[in-house]
């Protein structure tokens, strides 16, 4: 089988780019697909924090370039989807430790026996970013609403075209708040695909749930009435072909919310 | 208690005391005067018996304090030995002598400073020095200044060397730890519920396999004849210390910091990152932290990861540790606990 490579980036830091990591692949490994996450972010890396796999990591992606142990010695499994393992990046190393054919290699090797090989690139455009997409065919570009994170991305996507392997991209627009967007204090998820021109593959909602997820080591997608959770479940399904409308973030789902919501019209009409 | 102020000096006098708590006691509150710091103390000891251990605790006590003994005044003959092979000197301040004359114009140091000689048991330290070229020990009011042609030789200095060695070695074989000191010990503070064996739930192994490279073989050296590199700083992420021998660290060792060592690896602060001692499969290596939150604590060949279930606060509050210190036995890394005596 031949597994697909995606590529997560941003360009910008901070956007949620190892978040989206981390999410999507517990959700497509969740589907029962083999997936495997690879850190590229050498001497930062954040990918096993935020599984919680920090304490089972013995064997680095370096040590594997470095021949000190085999590709399958190295990838950790996840502690409760067999399904999902992680490569992880050296702590101690720096991005020069690796190159871009030595990454396209492993990646390679990795799509051989997995359905899934999910890339998480670090910030910035230069060594790091070409390592990470040299073995992947398809990006994911992730972005927040705001003007120099959506700056970034164009310049992430102008690179993303020059590249011959990357047949895809899509876009992934973070931390969208409805509220904000809805006082004008926010672009709107129309106008950033506007200004891109890029097909938008998911908008994940502003949520505090991210926070205590990150510092748990637990994705919130495992959380089934998180907000966040569901829209990167139906990031994981677009990925696999499905056509799922887009959440309707206006509408906060429940019932308390629903009443909430009702008082906020009511108080809108006065 | 008597004190008196010198130049640069400090006159302690404990001879009224009882028993050696009593004197730590007395000179502790003392200690924390503000003035002694930076000072040269001379202890007057009076006719207590001290061993030189406890000889050993007072000076360390004086010296966190920033303060140096200058001599000790004693009529006991074993405090004198103590001190002797402690390299603290001994002298005398004169009967005649009381403090407030210290405290007198410089014109009456010079008279006190011929007490010295006056008294025959003024010796002085390291005795090797003293019996290939006797030295007297003139006490002024802010230094003590040796002299080598000035004065006499000190007669007894032959008798009282004698003595001295007699005494040195039998002191010494009670404080150079016996073959099995570290077993006795942990027996005996076992018995005092001093440590318990607080077991691995904290750390799980890793099956990892074949982990130690391959010039490593699995061997017990005992980690006292290593070398022993010093490092002062905190170890922060992404910072290896990889040392072929011990590595110890005042400070901590932060999360993803690696620390590798042959031998013993000491943190003197939270161990938070990976430590591996014994890299090269030395099986007698022991890993110790005033606080052991490892991520993964590895010794030879054994991988142990923390317990996912171990709840690690973000910050580490407390300012009481319990010093523990991770090794292997029978096959699995265990860790013992230092309790705090209630």
């Amino acid at each position: 089988m031949t597994g697909r490579v995606i590529v997560i980036t941003s360009g910008k830091g901070g956007v949620g780019k190892t978040t989206t990591s981390a999410n999507i692949g517990t959700a497509l490994a969740k589907e029962g697909y083999k997936v495997v996450l690879i850190d590229t972010d050498l001497g930062l890396r954040n990918l096993d924090l935020l599984l919680g796999l920090e304490n089972r990591i013995v064997y680095t992606i370096v040590d594997v370039i470095e021949e000190r142990c085999k590709l399958k010695q190295a990838l950790v499994k996840d502690k409760k989807n067999p399904n999902l393992s992680l490569l992880a990046a050296a702590q101690t190393r720096d991005k020069s430790a690796v190159n871009a054919e030595q990454l396209k290699d492993i990646c390679d090797k990795l799509k051989e026996k997995n359905d899934f090989v999910l890339i998480d690139c670090p910030a910035g455009i230069e060594q790091g970013f070409q390592n990470a997409v040299a073995g992947a065919s398809e990006a994911i570009v992730v972005t927040t609403p705001e003007m120099s994170a959506i700056r970034d991305a164009d310049r992430i996507i102008g690179l993303l075209e020059a590249k011959e392997e990357i047949k895809s991209y899509k876009l992934l627009l973070n931390r969208v708040r409805p509220s904000l967007i809805k006082s004008n204090d926010m672009m709107s998820v129309d106008d950033v695909v506007e200004i891109l021109s890029c097909p938008l593959i998911g908008i994940i909602p502003e949520d505090t749930g991210i926070i205590t997820s990150t510092n748990k080591g637990e994705p919130i997608v495992n959380d089934e009435n998180s907000m966040a959770g569901k829209a990167y479940r139906n990031v994981a399904q677009r990925i696999l072909g499905e056509e799922v409308p887009f959440l309707d973030l206006d509408e906060p789902k429940g019932f308390m919310a629903k009443i909430k919501n009702v008082f906020a019209k009511l108080k809108a009409k006065v | 208690m008597e004190k008196g102020f010198v130049e640069n000096g400090f006159i302690i006098d404990l001879s009224s005391a009882m028993n050696t708590t009593q004197l730590v006691f007395e000179l502790s509150s003392i200690m924390e005067h503000p003035d002694v710091k930076g000072k040269r103390i001379c202890l007057k000891l009076g006719n207590l018996d001290l061993k030189q251990s406890q000889l050993l605790s007072i000076k360390a006590l004086i010296e966190s304090m920033d303060a140096t003994i200058a001599f000790i005044d004693t009529s006991s003959e074993q405090t004198e030995a103590s001190a002797v092979s402690l390299g603290i000197i001994v002298s005398k301040v004169g009967e005649n002598s009381n403090m407030e004359s210290y405290v007198a114009s410089p014109n009456d140091m010079k008279e006190e400073s011929v007490v010295v000689k006056e008294e025959n048991a003024v010796t002085e330290t390291p005795l090797t020095e003293a019996a290939e070229e006797p030295k007297t020990v003139e006490v002024h009011a802010d230094i003590i200044t040796t002299h080598t042609e000035t004065h006499e030789p000190i007669s007894t200095l032959e008798g009282i060397e004698d003595v001295y060695t007699e005494q040195t070695s039998d002191e010494l074989s009670e404080v150079i730890p016996s073959e099995n000191f570290e077993a006795d010990f942990e027996t005996l503070a076992a018995n005092e519920g001093l440590i318990s064996n607080e077991e691995v739930s904290k750390y799980i192994l890793l099956d990892t396999g074949d982990v130690l490279p391959q010039d490593a073989e699995e061997n017990s050296t005992d980690t006292k004849t290593l070398p022993t590199l010093y490092i002062n700083q905190t170890l922060r992420s992404g910072q290896t210390v990889n040392y072929e021998g011990n590595i110890l660290i005042i400070g901590d060792a932060h999360p993803g910091s690696e620390i590798i060592a042959e031998g013993d690896i000491t943190v003197w602060g939270i161990l938070g990152g990976i430590a591996h001692a014994g890299a090269k499969g030395n099986i007698s290596s022991k890993v110790r932290a005033l606080k052991l939150n490892a991520i993964q604590l590895r010794i030879a060949g054994l991988y142990a990861r923390r317990n996912d279930t171990l709840n690690v606060p973000y910050v580490q509050k407390s300012n009481e540790f319990t010093p523990e210190e991770a090794q292997i036995e029978d096959g699995k890394i265990v860790i013992y606990k230092k309790l705090r005596r209630d």
